[in-house]
């Protein structure tokens, strides 16, 4: 069965936030409405081998999401290639979601109209990969420096299997159980 | 050689905003203060004074319930962000949020059928209003719908801020036990204060003086454990919570909301009424019914407030950058985001960069 996810090289990312503004500019969000900031930026390491971290984010598409649930109005959904959306003609904005998930990367719009806020976050760009299924998500695509990869995990084929098989990765809040799909392979060869 | 790190431990450890605001905290309290009070009534009328009518003594108290509820869910629904169809929460049977849709619902007309069977108008113009006497042949049904709803939502609003484990601070078993306390507490002080006044029809003085001492006495049992639940919930998250609940508990005990966690919460809200209510004065026990109250309001609002999520890395800096680098430009940012929204064509300001 097919289960998307993804992975980030942050050996590759050099945090130049094109995945940010491709994002914005697809979905068209509100101005205080992010899906995928790029975090971190630190500087890590010990000299010679130091190297700027930066940790690009999204929604994690947890194999066991918080957010799902809890949605009173079932607004909140998960497919079975484990794409969690929201379906905004059920949402009535109650934000129990937002406050579920424990990676923060779901939010209601506070410069949109009163009385017509929904819950909006990151989904794999559903609505594209519909239209034209052999498209990545548009932060994958914008990634100039390839660092982002996404496909389906569950195909030992998939460039994103093969990564994944031979990196050390980690994943981020990992203890609370979530079972987040997004999967890091950190800089400084590997190391943490 | 050392390491080379960068780290902001000491910046704004705020994220962009509280995801709740006041209007949580509100329900919270008023949803808590209304279930206790019909939780109470329904024990105290079936099970501790069987045999004794306490229908006038309940009037009042019984009639605040349905408003607190009802103003609760006014903010409750305020806060959506599409209110005109709050509806949608009864829909899924998995949500927490929809069992409180349910017991609210329960509860609010359970009293309100409670109420109307009980009623007797005062005058003629009223009296229309009899065909609802109707429901008072089922009194002892709608109340313990409403009493038995009451204690759900008193549980319920704990358990569904503890079921929320992305906030450290919440996502403790000693919350739904600390909330479902402090709602039986404040229920206690609401009836005190409300019992018998209900005009028309004199209550059995008696029995409500009876009603009353017992409240009085379970009042100080409840505000001390209040104070105990409350001070080991925080202190054990203070020695011995992770990262999060920790920095929240110092915050607690000695940062910013210090001043009302121990003057407000601690010294108004519970040890001075707890006093008042020893001292045997019977002014000083109204005084400490209105401070219990206030003290449950508090808590609310002060539990609310610590939404803290454990962070992602450099998560804070990330947003404290965003929010602070530029403050001009992010108030014209936000506000021509406004406009557009509006329909109102930006136009860029002179001297903005």
């Amino acid at each position: 069965m097919t289960r998307y996810a993804m992975a980030i090289d942050q050996r590759r990312c050099i945090g130049c936030h094109s995945c940010s503004v491709a994002c914005r500019t697809w979905n068209d969000l509100p101005m205080d409405i992010i899906y995928n900031p790029v975090l971190g930026g630190v500087v890590e390491g010990e000299w010679p081998n130091v190297h700027r971290n930066y940790v690009p984010t999204l929604c994690m598409h947890c194999k066991n999401p918080e957010c799902v649930p809890c949605c009173p109005t079932g607004a909140s959904q998960q497919d079975e290639d484990g794409v969690v959306w929201v379906d905004y003609k059920k949402c009535m904005g109650c934000k129990v979601c937002v406050n579920a998930c424990p990676y923060g990367m779901r939010d209601t719009s506070h410069t949109v109209r009163r009385f017509d806020e929904y819950v909006r976050k990151c989904t794999f760009c559903k609505e594209r990969r519909e239209m034209e299924p052999d498209k990545d998500p548009y932060c994958v695509q914008t990634c100039h420096q390839k660092a982002r990869i996404f496909g389906d995990i569950d195909d030992p084929n998939s460039a994103i299997s093969r990564l994944i098989n031979r990196s050390d990765t980690f994943r981020l809040l990992e203890e609370l159980g979530t079972d987040p799909q997004i999967y890091y392979i950190p800089a400084l060869g590997g190391k943490r | 050689m050392d390491k080379v790190t960068y780290q902001k431990e000491n910046m704004n450890p705020q994220y962009p905003h509280h995801y709740w605001e006041y209007p949580i905290a509100i329900y919270l309290f008023l949803g808590g203060l209304g279930g206790g009070i019909l939780f109470l009534s329904w024990v105290l009328s079936a099970f501790v004074f069987p045999g004794i009518d306490l229908t006038q003594a309940f009037m009042l108290p019984n009639f605040v319930a349905l408003i607190a509820i009802a103003i609760g869910l006014f903010f409750l629904v305020f806060e959506l962000g599409q209110p005109p169809v709050f509806y949608r929460a009864y829909v899924t049977a998995t949500s927490i949020i929809k069992w409180g849709a349910v017991l609210l619902t329960i509860a609010s007309f359970g009293d309100l059928f409670w109420l109307l069977g009980n009623w007797s108008p005062a005058t003629p113009v009223l009296g229309f209003l009899s065909v609802f006497n109707f429901l008072g042949g089922l009194s002892g049904i709608w109340l313990a719908a409403a009493g038995i709803s009451g204690f759900g939502i008193m549980v319920y609003t704990g358990v569904m801020l503890s079921t929320l484990k992305a906030h450290a601070f919440w996502s403790t078993p000693a919350l739904p036990v600390l909330f479902t306390i402090s709602a039986l507490s404040t229920a206690c002080a609401g009836i005190m204060l409300l019992m018998g006044g209900w005009p028309g029809v004199a209550a059995d003085m008696h029995a409500a003086h009876a009603v009353h001492e017992l409240l009085h006495t379970c009042d100080i049992v409840l505000v001390i454990a209040e104070i105990t639940v409350l001070m080991i919930m925080v202190l054990s998250f203070l020695g011995a919570g992770n990262r999060t609940q920790q920095r929240v508990a110092k915050r607690w005990v000695k940062g910013s909301t210090a001043p009302i966690f121990w003057v407000g919460m601690i010294g108004i809200g519970l040890v001075i009424p707890l006093i008042c209510n020893c001292s045997g004065v019977a002014g000083l026990a109204t005084l400490a019914s209105i401070l219990v109250l206030c003290g449950g309001c508090l808590l609310r609002f002060l539990c609310v407030w610590s939404d803290d999520r454990q962070p992602l890395p450099d998560e804070n800096r990330y947003y404290f950058r965003l929010k602070t680098a530029d403050p001009r430009f992010m108030t014209e940012w936000y506000k021509e985001g406004k406009d557009l929204e509006r329909g109102q064509t930006w136009a860029p300001k002179e001297n903005l960069f």
